[in-house]
């Protein structure tokens, strides 16, 4: 069992340093370069929600996103905490099969995201403790 | 990011380097959106591109939507595995031409 823990302001800036510490860690994993793309992609979309979205509607300037990762033999869970406003991902509405085989110029581009983000990891988890929105992302090490 | 327009005949060609995400998606898009008003075939390489987020498909989106409405088209070159999987995930793959080169996207009808 191997943690490390990270904090990054929650701003646009953040994304690129965000994505480079967790695949720095799925690099000394192994992981292959899909597992990787999708587990950065997946923490980017939720990221970037926090920090347009989360936090402007808390009315706090500058907030915080806490980067968690954790790893043992079977996976690599990884946890974005923030204290912006309550937001479950799972709640939300995503693009559903009929929108993905409308013609682009009619498709509804909203939730696009939150739809990368629960399908690029092997388990995707939204938990609300006090204040705090954690994001869990877990990727299996052998899949 | 960085990317880099050029005009061939009708044609535009942008080339971009690095990561299309929130941050770097605005500036694509203001490096594209004004240059294509005129022109029917937009040629995206994506060789140097490491990264794309649903803010980089917005993109692609507009782009689309831009040349559709006077039948045109966005032909994508170098467009890796990984971005290939993400476009294919969200049903966004049908709608653009892929070519191995920038030679054969300027060719192809």
């Amino acid at each position: 069992m191997d943690n490390a823990a990270k904090i990054f302001p929650a701003s646009l800036d953040s994304l690129e340093p965000i994505r480079d510490y967790v695949s720095k860690r799925c690099e000394v994993l192994g992981f292959n370069k899909k597992k990787t793309y999708g587990l950065c992609l997946a923490i980017d979309e939720i990221a970037t929600n926090i920090i347009n979205y989360g936090y402007p509607k808390a009315g706090i300037g500058l907030g915080i996103i806490e980067v968690h990762m954790a790893d043992d033999a079977r996976q690599l869970t990884v946890t974005l905490i923030d204290t912006a406003v309550a937001f479950d991902p799972l709640a939300h509405l995503v693009p559903n099969q009929d929108d993905m085989n409308k013609p682009l110029e009619d498709r509804p581009i909203g939730g696009l995201g939150i739809l990368l983000a629960r399908q690029n990891v092997d388990e995707f988890r939204y938990e609300r403790r006090g204040d705090q929105n954690c994001n869990v992302f877990v990727v299996n090490v052998s899949s | 990011m960085k990317v880099t327009v050029k005009q061939v005949d009708t044609n535009i060609i942008a080339a971009v380097e690095g990561s299309i995400d929130s941050k770097t998606a605005p500036d694509l898009q203001q490096s594209i959106l004004p240059v294509i008003s005129n022109t029917h075939k937009v040629i995206l390489d994506l060789t140097e591109v490491t990264f794309v987020s649903s803010a980089g498909l917005r993109v692609l989106l507009m782009v689309y939507r831009q040349l559709k409405a006077r039948d045109g088209k966005v032909v994508l070159v170098g467009v890796s595995e990984e971005i290939r999987d993400v476009m294919f995930m969200t049903g966004f793959i049908a709608f653009f031409d892929i070519c191995p080169s920038v030679e054969e996207a300027l060719s192809s009808k």
